[in-house]
């Protein structure tokens, strides 16, 4: 056997948190987004509807507007759950069409180009892997959902004093909570897709497919089964359902919160053992 | 000051090692320790080569057995993988980077700081002579240029064990032959480079040991000659070049343990086949005292592609 001079010294400086580590993938993700004019247009869309919530909010409690144009306190629309409800449902419905759009280039990029064996054979593992794609997802949905929804609360009760904030103080937590849930759901969901299906374009259809065929199927297990039971598969409605509970409103989908909330849960739980399956360094060729 | 490491921490061993892909076979029963330097594992395609590089950079655990990087098993990735640089044999980068962006971030995942991350994707990429390129997207890259970052990526973060599959492939003469020299470079620190390939030629010439693979077992190990001497059913060729050829042939002949002595196609020597090396070489200083001038004695037949022939025999051929 040869013998080697030992000369080689490796790095001994200083290291980052290993909890940070999975902010690093962002990193490139955002500059790569942003490329595309069509998504910065989606995104300044997704504002449209919180600004003009907050110009309503103002101009509710602008008395000297409502005197110009002769209208009752109180006679514009109230500030209260169901404003806020139909805030969540705007957010949430362009947060789901942002999550198509943006889902698609997380993960089936990297398996694509086999890039997953150079992630994880550093001393980065595949939950951190599954945190840092999934945070792209979370900030920008958090970006049009809650963040909003808490500033328009925060408007409101800056506005409307001391005693209509303590009273509401509930739908804060219910913004958060709901809207958190959701885009939860939401980012699982694309990055599952986005990692069974490497082509960007089929990954981006499957994540609406989910939803459309999520709603087709149950409204034809309701239709022939006679039962309500068909709707737990939809998932816009499962969320409905769990708003209505969140926003103290009696839910309407005709199912329990509590298989609501199951409902998520399963839907979570199959979406993290699809990404067990296909998130890892290396496939099987048979 | 600290003495050397204990044998097991300098070495890649693995212990008894199988790996079963449902009912698939990767590798059986391989029982294996890599010693500092240059090793080669040589296969052809589905020989288990990725398998056992996979096996040995913790991407894959074994179904059975133990693997141990320099006294570190896979389940400390966290010391592991800084003692690991890995290379994968297929194209392997995240879509939209450039080659700096590529080194840097994945420098980014061992912890390090930005400057230091900085100075290290700049001296990779300076050792893989891609400072030009290094602002140009990956995916515009020629295929030897991608071998090259690759490269650059597993070099990176200094590490102390590297492991590349196919890492020659694409790669243009005189890169092939820069590339090569970083290889004895690393090997002469003390460091080990694992490599796979099925070029028998390159494996023969950059190796310091073999290690030949078939169907997932490992069919021999060790340096190229003394695999070979081990392969006693096989005659050993040797090929004399001497003024009188025709004599020597005849005089060889006489000996037991050769069993073929033929005169070469040039006229300017013999190939011989003995059973025996050890007796050949004496009975050759014989024959060089009684008037035939001897220029040369080589082995002709102690390449990896001759033990693999002998080995694999006509079962499979690499490609």
């Amino acid at each position: 056997m040869a013998v080697y001079k030992r000369t080689y010294k490796g790095y001994a400086g200083a290291l980052t948190a290993a909890w940070s580590r999975f902010l690093i993938l962002p990193r490139y993700s955002y500059a790569r987004l942003f490329q595309s004019k069509f998504l910065i247009m989606f995104l300044m869309a997704c504002f449209f509807y919180p600004l003009g919530c907050a110009g309503f909010i103002y101009l509710s409690h602008n008395l000297s507007f409502l005197k110009t144009f002769n209208i009752q306190a109180g006679r514009l629309l109230d500030i209260d759950a169901r404003f806020f409800v139909a805030f969540c449902t705007v957010q949430g419905a362009l947060a789901y069409l942002l999550t198509a759009l943006v889902g698609p280039s997380l993960v089936s990029p990297d398996l694509a180009n086999n890039a997953l064996p150079l992630y994880f054979c550093r001393p980065f593992s595949r939950a951190e892997y599954v945190a840092g794609k999934m945070s792209v997802l979370l900030f920008l949905l958090s970006l049009i959902t809650w963040i909003p929804g808490l500033i328009l609360f925060v408007i409101q009760a800056s506005l409307a004093g001391w005693e209509w904030t303590t009273a509401n103080l509930w739908i804060a937590g219910s913004i958060f909570v709901g809207l958190a849930v959701w885009i939860m759901v939401l980012s699982l969901i694309a990055l599952a897709m986005s990692a069974w299906v490497k082509w960007k374009i089929a990954a981006g259809a499957l994540i609406m497919g989910v939803f459309f065929a999520g709603a087709g199927f149950g409204a034809a297990i309701n239709a022939v089964m006679r039962t309500k039971s068909g709707t737990l598969i939809d998932l816009t409605q499962v969320i409905a359902t769990v708003w209505s509970k969140l926003f103290r409103f009696d839910p309407t989908t005709g199912i329990s919160v509590t298989d609501a909330w199951i409902s998520l849960g399963v839907t979570c739980a199959i979406c993290l053992w699809l990404l067990a399956r296909r998130v890892r360094a290396f496939e099987v060729v048979k | 000051m600290s003495g050397p490491p204990p044998i097991a921490e300098s070495l890649v061993v693995l212990e008894n090692v199988s790996r079963f892909y449902g009912e698939v076979l990767g590798v059986n029963r391989v029982t294996l320790s890599i010693p500092p330097g240059i090793t080669s594992l040589v296969g052809p395609n589905g020989s288990g080569k990725t398998t056992l590089m996979n096996l040995m950079t913790g991407l894959v655990r074994p179904t059975r057995g133990k693997v141990r990087v320099l006294g570190i098993t896979p389940a400390e990735p966290e010391k592991l993988f800084r003692l690991l640089g890995y290379s994968t044999q297929f194209d392997s980068y995240p879509k939209g980077l450039t080659g700096y962006q590529f080194l840097y971030s994945f420098l980014r995942l061992f912890g390090m700081g930005h400057s230091e991350c900085d100075q290290l994707a700049w001296k990779a990429i300076e050792r893989v002579n891609m400072r030009e390129a290094a602002n140009r997207k990956v995916a515009a890259y020629s295929k030897g240029m991608r071998q090259r970052i690759k490269l650059a990526q597993a070099i990176a973060h200094d590490p102390r064990v590297l492991v590349l599959d196919e890492p020659l492939n694409g790669l243009d003469p005189l890169v092939r032959a820069e590339t090569i020299a970083l290889f004895r470079e690393f090997a002469a620190q003390g460091r080990h480079v694992i490599v796979s390939s099925h070029i028998l030629h390159e494996v023969d010439m950059i190796s310091d040991q073999v290690i030949l693979l078939s169907n997932g077992y490992v069919v021999a190990e060790g340096k190229i000659q003394s695999v070979r001497s081990e392969i006693r059913e096989h005659p050993m060729q040797v090929l004399i070049r001497c003024n009188r050829p025709g004599a020597l042939a005849s005089k060889v002949f006489e000996q037991d343990h050769v069993v073929e002595a033929k005169v070469h196609a040039d006229g300017g020597g013999v190939l011989i086949k003995t059973r025996d090396a050890d007796r050949f070489y004496r009975m050759l200083n014989q024959i060089a005292l009684n008037g035939i001038e001897i220029e040369s004695v080589a082995p002709a037949d102690d390449n990896v592609n001759s033990v693999y022939e002998y080995l694999i025999g006509g079962e499979e051929s690499t490609k």
